[in-house]
This record gives C-alpha cells, sequence and structure tokens, in this order.
C-alpha cells in the first residue's frame, strides 16, 4: 500500500525566531543569528559562538511542569508541535488518536540535563562512583531518548506507533522520512514528525572542539558560518526544533485541509566510510537523492531547489556539492542550492527538519531562502548557493539533504502544487 | 629545560593508545615517510595523537599537525614545535 | 535493488542470529539457558556501582570484546556497540554472509534501536571535561556516546550501504526496530542488519535510572523480578542484546540458506508512560494489528512471549490484553517470559524474546519463566520447566517505560502466506 503523504501544518523554533513568520522573516532577509554564547559560560573553548534561540517556555503557554523540569529541547518541540497542530487545523487525539503517530528526532536528546545532574554527581568530575543523593528524581526523563516523542504524544493525543529517531545529524530528515513511510504505508493517518535538539552544552561544545569541527571564529561570529565559501571553517552550534503536521492526502482533502506540499519521497543510505568523514565523490548521498526522485517519478531537471546540508565544514561543502552534481549533472549548475545553517547554525538533531519547514516555507513564498556570509568562491564548490539575499523563484519540486556522523546519508523530496508527483 | 623530543617509539605507543592501531616501532622507523593511511590511523586517530600531545607538554600544536600524512612530517613539525617551545 | 527476482512478495526472513546476553553469549548457550530456566541475575559488579541502591542486573560477565572487534574500532566506542557490533558479527557468520566485503553494498542496510547510549564513554568524557578541562576531551566522545554508534559502526565495519536507521526508544523500540527492517525489505533492500544492544549498568547510567518506579531495588536476585506473581516488585534492568540478519525471503532461497522464521505482522500504539491500566487497550490494539498485518487469527498463536513488567498494574494489563486481543485462544496458549532468569535490557528485551521465539519453534520448546512458580493472573504462564509443543506462530510483547506498545508475530521458516 503507498498513499500519498501531504504536508498539513508547520511549526519551528529556530535561533532569531520561534514560529514560521519569524523564522521565515530571517530567512528572506539573510540575517544571522549567531553570537558568543549566552547559555554557559564558554571559556577555555575552542569554539565559543552558536545560534541560540532567545526562548522562555513560560511565553508559549507551556504547563508549570513542563516549565519547570522539562529539558530545553523537549520544551523546543512541543512549542513547535503546538504551532504545527494549530496551523494544521486538526485535533489529533480527537477523532481517532490511535491513527496519529509521532516521529521525532533527536540526535543528543537529553544530555544538557545529563550533563547538568552529572556535575552534582560527580562533584565537578571527582568521582567515577557518583552520588544518586545528588541527582534529580526525574532524571530518567533526560536519560530515556524517546521522551522527547512521549511528551508530544500526550500532550497532543496521539496513541498510534511513536516513535524517537536518532542518527545523528540526519535525524531531522529521517525521522520526517519515518513519518512519510508510517503514513504511505497505512500505520497512520497523521503524523506529528519533526526534530529538536538543544545541544549548547561544555560537552557537546568540547565533543567537538576535539574533532575541530565547529568554528572558531569568536571575534566575528555574525559571520562564522560560512557555507561554501573559501574561507569557511567549520560548523557554528545550533539550536532549536522544526516540526510538521504529515497527513494521508485524502484525509486532508476530506476535510477541507490547506496542503502545503506534498512529501514526494524520502531515503537514506550509509556511506560505510567513516564515523565523520566524507568522502570526495559523494556517491552516497547522490544515490540517497536519486532514490527520492525514483519514488516520485520525477527527472532531476525538474528540481528547482535544493536545501543544502551545508555545515561550513570544509569536506561537507565539497561532498555536498560533488552529490548534487551527480545526481542532477548539467542542471546542478542551474538549481539553486543554500544553507540555512549559514544564519540558524547547525542544531545537530534539528537542523534536518528546520530545513524541511525551510523547504516547505519557500514553496509557500516561492522563494530560495540564502546563503548568508557567502563572499569568496571555492573552485571545489562550483553552484549556485544563492549569496546573501533570497531570490524569488517559481518553485515545484525542492529537495532537501543531510549528512550525519556514522555516515548516514538522507534526502527528503518536496512538491508543491503544481510540482509532478507519481 | 631539557629540549624533549617525541621518539618513533613514542609515536607507536601514542598509536596504540589513541587509535587502537598496532604498529611495529621498527617498521614504522623504516616507513616513516609513507602515509598514515597505510598504518590505518584516519583524522580521528591523529587528532587523538594531536591531544595526547598537547596535553602532555601543555602547549598548541600548530594546525598543521593534524594534517600532516606520513609520521615523519608530523614528527618533525611536533618536534619542531617542541623544540621551539623549549 | 526494487527490481523483482521471482514472483513471491518480499517478506523478511531471519537468516542470522546474534546474540550477547547475560546467560549466553551465542545462540545455543543462550537457548541452552533459556529453555533449561537458568537465572543468572546477581549483583551488580561494574566498577564503581556497588554503593548506589541498584543491587542486582544481569550483567554479561567475562564478555572479551577484542576476540570478535578490532582494537581501532574498540578505541573509540562504548560496551553498548562492543555488544552489537559482536552479536552482528556473530549474526552474519550465521547468516553465511560473514567474510568479505558485500558485492551489493546498497543492498545491505541496518537498523538499531538505542535507550540507553554510550553511557560509560560519556560518564569517562564527562570526568574528563569537569575534571580536567575540555582539552581532556577525546575525539571519539563525538561518536561514541550518541545513540547512532551502532548502527554507524556497523555499517562501516562490514560496508553495508544500504538504509541506516536507528530508533532512540523505550523497550518496544526493540520490536519496532524490526518493523523497519522489514519495511526497508519490502521497499526494495535485500537484506538488513537489525535489532538491539544496550549496557546501561555504568555508575552514572544507574544514577539515571533510579527514578522509574518500575525498577526493581530488591537485592535478592532470586526475588528481585517476578512478574505475573504476587510479590511482583518491578523489573530488573540487564545489558547485551541481540541482532538478526533479516533478509527478503526470494533471497535467501536463491543463496540457499535457510530461512529460520519469518517476521509476520507488527503494530506499536501509545498510552503514556506508567500508566499500566491503559496499556490494555493499547497492548490489545498492537496485537490485532500484528495479527492483521500477519493475516493470522488468534487460534494461530502456538506461544506468547510476554511483555512482563513486573508491576502488578502492568501485569494485569498484560494479562487482559491478551484475552481482550486473543479471545478464549488467550487463557489456553502458554504465555512465558524467559527474561525473568536475566533481566529487561531495554530496547533489547524484545529482541532478545524474539530470538528465544525463533529457538522455541525450532527446538519445539516452550521455555519457562524463572523465578516465578505461583502467578495470580488467568494465564497459562510456562514455569520451572520447559514445555514441549508444536509452534508454529510466536506472539512478542512489549512494553515500554514511556508508554510505548508493541507486538510482533513471528513464524517459523518460510511463512506460507
Amino acid at each position: 500500500m503507498t498513499r500519498r503523504v501531504a504536508v498539513t501544518g508547520i511549526g519551528v523554533v529556530a535561533p532569531g525566531g520561534t514560529g514560521a513568520t519569524a523564522f521565515w522573516d530571517l530567512l528572506s532577509a539573510g540575517r544571522t543569528a549567531t553570537r558568543g554564547i549566552t547559555l554557559f559560560d564558554p571559556s577555555g573553548l575552542r569554539s565559543r559562538i552558536a545560534a541560540e534561540c532567545d526562548f522562555d517556555p513560560f511565553d508559549h503557554g507551556l504547563d508549570p511542569d513542563l516549565c519547570q523540569h522539562a529539558d530545553r529541547y523537549i520544551q523546543f518541540a512541543v512549542v513547535a508541535a503546538g504551532e504545527a497542530v494549530r496551523d494544521s487545523g486538526l485535533d489529533p487525539g480527537g477523532d481517532d488518536g490511535w491513527r496519529t503517530a509521532v516521529s521525532l528526532g533527536s540526535a543528543v536528546g537529553g544530555t544538557t540535563r545529563l550533563e547538568h545532574d552529572y556535575v552534582q554527581v560527580s562533584e565537578h568530575g571527582s568521582r567515577w562512583d557518583v552520588d544518586h543523593r545528588a541527582a534529580d528524581s526525574k532524571l530518567h526523563l533526560a536519560f530515556q531518548p524517546s521522551t522527547l516523542a512521549a511528551v508530544v504524544a500526550e500532550r497532543f493525543g496521539a496513541r498510534g506507533p511513536v516513535q524517537t529517531v536518532s542518527t545523528g545529524c540526519t535525524s531531522g530528515l529521517d525521522a520526517v522520512g519515518y513519518g512519510f513511510h508510517t503514513i504511505a504505508e497505512g500505520r497512520a493517518d497523521v503524523c506529528i514528525a519533526g526534530a529538536s535538539d538543544s545541544p549548547i552544552s561544555p560537552i557537546t561544545m568540547a565533543c567537538f572542539d576535539a574533532i575541530k569541527a565547529t568554528s572558531p571564529n569568536n571575534d566575528d561570529p555574525e559571520h562564522a558560518s560560512r557555507p561554501f565559501d573559501a574561507h569557511r571553517d567549520g560548523f557554528v552550534m545550533g539550536e532549536g526544533a522544526a516540526v510538521l503536521v504529515l497527513e494521508e492526502y485524502e484525509h486532508a482533502r476530506a476535510r477541507g485541509a490547506q496542503i502545503h506540499c506534498e512529501i514526494g519521497g524520502y531515503a537514506t543510505f550509509g556511506n560505510a566510510y567513516h564515523m565523520t568523514g566524507l568522502t570526495t565523490e559523494g556517491l552516497e548521498m547522490a544515490r540517497a537523492i536519486d532514490s527520492t526522485l525514483d519514488q516520485a517519478r520525477l527527472d532531476p531537471t525538474l528540481i528547482d531547489y535544493v536545501n543544502a546540508h551545508g555545515s561550513g565544514t570544509r569536506q561537507n561543502d565539497r561532498h555536498e556539492t560533488a552529490a548534487v552534481k551527480r545526481s542532477l549533472g548539467a542542471h546542478a549548475y542551474d538549481t539553486p542550492m543554500s544553507s540555512i545553517k549559514s544564519m540558524v547554525g547547525h542544531s545537530l538533531g534539528a537542523i534536518g527538519a528546520i530545513e524541511v519547514v525551510a523547504c516547505v516555507l519557500a514553496l509557500k513564498h516561492q522563494a530560495v531562502p540564502p546563503t548568508a556570509n557567502y563572499e569568496t568562491p571555492d573552485p571545489e564548490c562550483d553552484l549556485d548557493y544563492v549569496p546573501r539575499t533570497a531570490r524569488p523563484r517559481k518553485l515545484r519540486n525542492v529537495l532537501s539533504v543531510g549528512s550525519g556522523f556514522g555516515g548516514f546519508q538522507s534526502a527528503v523530496l518536496l512538491t508543491g502544487p503544481g510540482g509532478r508527483n507519481r | 629545560m631539557i629540549t624533549t623530543e617525541v621518539t618513533v617509539d613514542e609515536l607507536a605507543v601514542l598509536m596504540k593508545k589513541a587509535a587502537g592501531i598496532t604498529v611495529d616501532p621498527q617498521e614504522l622507523k623504516q616507513a616513516a615517510g609513507s602515509p598514515f593511511d597505510c598504518f590505518g590511523l584516519d583524522s580521528l586517530g591523529l587528532l587523538g595523537i594531536v591531544g595526547e600531545l598537547e596535553n602532555r607538554y601543555g602547549l598548541s600544536l600548530p594546525p598543521d599537525s593534524e594534517r600532516c600524512k606520513s609520521p615523519r612530517e608530523f614528527l618533525d613539525l611536533v618536534n619542531s614545535t617542541l623544540k621551539a617551545g623549549a | 535493488m526494487s527490481t523483482q527476482r521471482t514472483q513471491r512478495p518480499r517478506r523478511a526472513a531471519i537468516t542470522g542470529i546474534g546474540v550477547i546476553a547475560p546467560n549466553g553469549q551465542r545462540p545455543d548457550a543462550y537457548w541452552k539457558s533459556v529453555s533449561e530456566g537458568i537465572g543468572v541475575l546477581d549483583r551488580i559488579t561494574r566498577e564503581g556501582c556497588g554503593h548506589l541502591p541498584l543491587r542486582v542486573a544481569g550483567e554479561v560477565r567475562s564478555f572479551d570484546a577484542t576476540a570478535l572487534i578490532e582494537d581501532r574500532f574498540l578505541v573509540q566506542t562504548d560496551r553498548f556497540s562492543h555488544f552489537a557490533m559482536a552479536a552482528a558479527a556473530l549474526a552474519l557468520d550465521d547468516a553465511g554472509l560473514g567474510s568479505g566485503d558485500p558485492a551489493e553494498p546498497f543492498s545491505i542496510g541496518v537498523v538499531t534501536a538505542a535507550g540507553s547510549g554510550g553511557g560509560e564513554f560519556g560518564q569517562r568524557e564527562l570526568q574528563k571535561l569537569w575534571g580536567q578541562g575540555p582539552r581532556f576531551v577525546g575525539p571519539y566522545q563525538s561518536i561514541a556516546w550518541f545513540y547512532a554508534a551502532s548502527t554507524g559502526q556497523i555499517s562501516i565495519r562490514s560496508g553495508f550501504k544500504g538504509p541506516c536507521g536507528v530508533v532512540a526508544s523505550d523497550e518496544a523500540g526493540g520490536l519496532d526496530s524490526l518493523a523497519h527492517a522489514a519495511g526497508a525489505i519490502r521497499r526494495g533492500t535485500d537484506t538488513m542488519v537489525v535489532g538491539a544492544a544496550e549496557a546501561p549498568l555504568a555508575p552514572y547510567s544507574m544514577v539515571c535510572q533510579l527514578g522509574y518506579p518500575e525498577l526493581s531495588t530488591v537485592e535478592d536476585p532470586d526475588l528481585a523480578y517476578r512478574p505475573f506473581t504476587s510479590k511482583a516488585c518491578g523489573f530488573v534492568p540487564a545489558e547485551g542484546g541481540a541482532l538478526l540478519v533479516v533478509e527478503d525471503g526470494n533471497r535467501a532461497r536463491e543463496r540457499g540458506v535457510p530461512v529460520r522464521a519469518t517476521l509476520a505482522g507488527h503494530a506499536a500504539t501509545f498510552t503514556g508512560a506508567s500508566r499500566w491500566e491503559e496499556s490494555r487497550e493499547g497492548l490489545a490494539r498492537a496485537i490485532r494489528g500484528a495479527l492483521d498485518e500477519a493475516g493470522a487469527a488468534p487460534e494461530d498463536i502456538d506461544v506468547v512471549f510476554a511483555d512482563a513488567m513486573g508491576v502488578p498494574e502492568a501485569d494485569r494489563a498484560e494479562a487482559l490484553a491478551i484475552a481482550d486481543a486473543l479471545g478464549a485462544h488467550g487463557r489456553r496458549v502458554p504465555v512465558t517470559a524467559p527474561k525473568t532468569g536475566f533481566g529487561r535490557a531495554h530496547c533489547a528485551a524484545p529482541v532478545l524474546d524474539t530470538v528465544a521465539a525463533v529457538l522455541a519453534m525450532e527446538h519445539g520448546q516452550v521455555p519457562p519463566t524463572p523465578n516465578v512458580f505461583d502467578i495470580c493472573h488467568d494465564l497459562d504462564l510456562v514455569m520451572s520447566r520447559a514445555r514441549p509443543a508444536e509452534l508454529r506462530t510466536a506472539l512478542v510483547l512489549s512494553r515500554g517505560l514511556m508508554g510505548s506498545n508493541a507486538a510482533l508475530v513471528v513464524r517459523r521458516g518460510e511463512s506460507a502466506r
């Protein structure tokens, strides 16, 4: 059984603005939300910059318990899901909660909270035999990764398959992809799908310091995230969440819902090469792109925009450029490809879903978000990266791609009204 | 202060500790100009060795150190940095 | 990849099994313990854990990772990935896929479930960060602690480029991972390496689990985990896990390897953390959904591998769910919970149950439920010793601490349907 899958609602919590409107304002203006870290004292770190969300849970009508006790990434997800559900006009638990699924991704889950409590129980890292008496009684909720999907399912009355997906930096794309499969194959009619992460913490910043993956451009944080630019020097950490309401197409039509676009295809492959390294050829990402096009029976020349992973590391941007050229051929040179990580940073597991929402908005506004800070071309990255300012364009079929530690390469295809789908 | 130097033998020990690579120091000495790949050492392994040395000697090695292609190139760079530091 | 080779529909056939469990580090050793009802729950001996109020668990002892995994992988991975990589290697050997690079790398994928991540590795690096400073955090923290580590490492170690996935989940996620593998096979991937392994017995990981109201803190290993009895006092955690090789049945036939069992149906629902009474309806619906997908009637179920949470309300809900979904057959069908002998290894628990189900069908025996002698629910729970029976179809149940309910129908050999 293969059924069509529509996007009927979106919500986002991103650096620089909460909500789809503020998010699109940031992207279309080419504004960057990267800055010096304020969430903790980053002294001693190599990279001390990040794209942080100005987020107060009390501003969003969350229960006091969620505001006070839930991890930040859970709060992001609940707020983004709330916006998406409102946008869809659905009452997901109402008609038949058993036919409503949840598929949410996170790369590092509750690690920020886990680290916070670790410091207490270990007396600042001085003992291996940690003292449980200093731990919070709700710590298991940070330890348990499925807390993310469970809290969202509880809140919106979903009783169908509820899953948390954790494939590192492709978690967001994969969570949307799992949601797509869940509906296409008939396991649910509605799926709350997306991802959330709040990884701006000492241990996560330090672990990326250790492999020099993050930008050390601490003196100029606004311009530190420079995907595809010749002077790029690593990614800038981010945080946030995005959630989509996915819905079986006829289900959405029957209730007269707005249909933002459809999910035309999804695929993921491993590169079986290296946990953090990427090949120069991009064969596996190209395979993921090809597979999504196959599923939608879409010719590569009908792709109007590629939302890149574009992390701003030397190897990623080269890899991805090669992959897109491999899949789209000569059409790659006529296809705008941009990275919103230049503006909102790289929020690990969340970013894939945030980028899918950016694509939904791009289709809605018929405009391509830019790559901020792109100034100096790199001979190895020779595509059209939409420098600095958004560009109006007729968009029907757009791709969002991602790479993650573990070697994962994923792609999601969105088809707007007038896009060719099956 | 005594001039310190990282030897091939020490590099072999570090390769084991930081990257789980077993290499005979004699072989490492003889093939010191061969790429690290030949010994199975990848970029993360080399970063681990750089980190170990930086912490051991309390100094920063130049960014080029983790991009060195061979044991010889790496040891030359590390030892000239240590010498300059001393 | 998606070429139709033969007329038969694509179906997920189990052709390889790898186990690293507290009660056995090979499928045959595991089956010996399971079928004989040997209990291995014991005092926790992992370093730095002795003072914690959680005293009893199922530990994988004398596990020699170096015998199965190269040092260069060991230095960059946590114990949970060691278990997973070792179990994957055993499963691949069992399926006759153990040697050399795959001829078609994109035709083999990997999916694992993970509920506790690389806790021991993570604690060591946290200790370096907070005890010594950020420069002492090593380069492998970024790839060892996260839930995706095992899937990534198995894919890289064996050269598998097919679909890679990770369900980061509560216990029921173990069954969800099997459903993911079955889905990938239906969609065109030939072979999936799938399962879960966990290592939650590091000091800080254990501290993190103490808040679960369902956790048993009873200190006598024989009394700590007794589901379905009036003395039920929670569950005992465990480490270890199992990985399977699952492939399209047509492919297995072409390769000439025996199909040990078929993943015939799966369904999952959600009824909320610790709301055990409500899990009755959720679990019953999952059972019906799994039967439906398998095209099986309640009477077709020859044995049930229970979730067996060990919490009175949860046990009652499970017993009632079995009755609700299977009707009168629910009171006659043999039910078992071998995990009372070695603990619940989080996401790996239902995967170990699935392995036990396959082995039970192969041996024609329903294994017993160790340490459980006197139950207070209307179930035919197999106790004391294994019961011989012709077993063609098994039902595996799992519920998670965060509220997931899942059911899996497994058929012996290649499904006739």
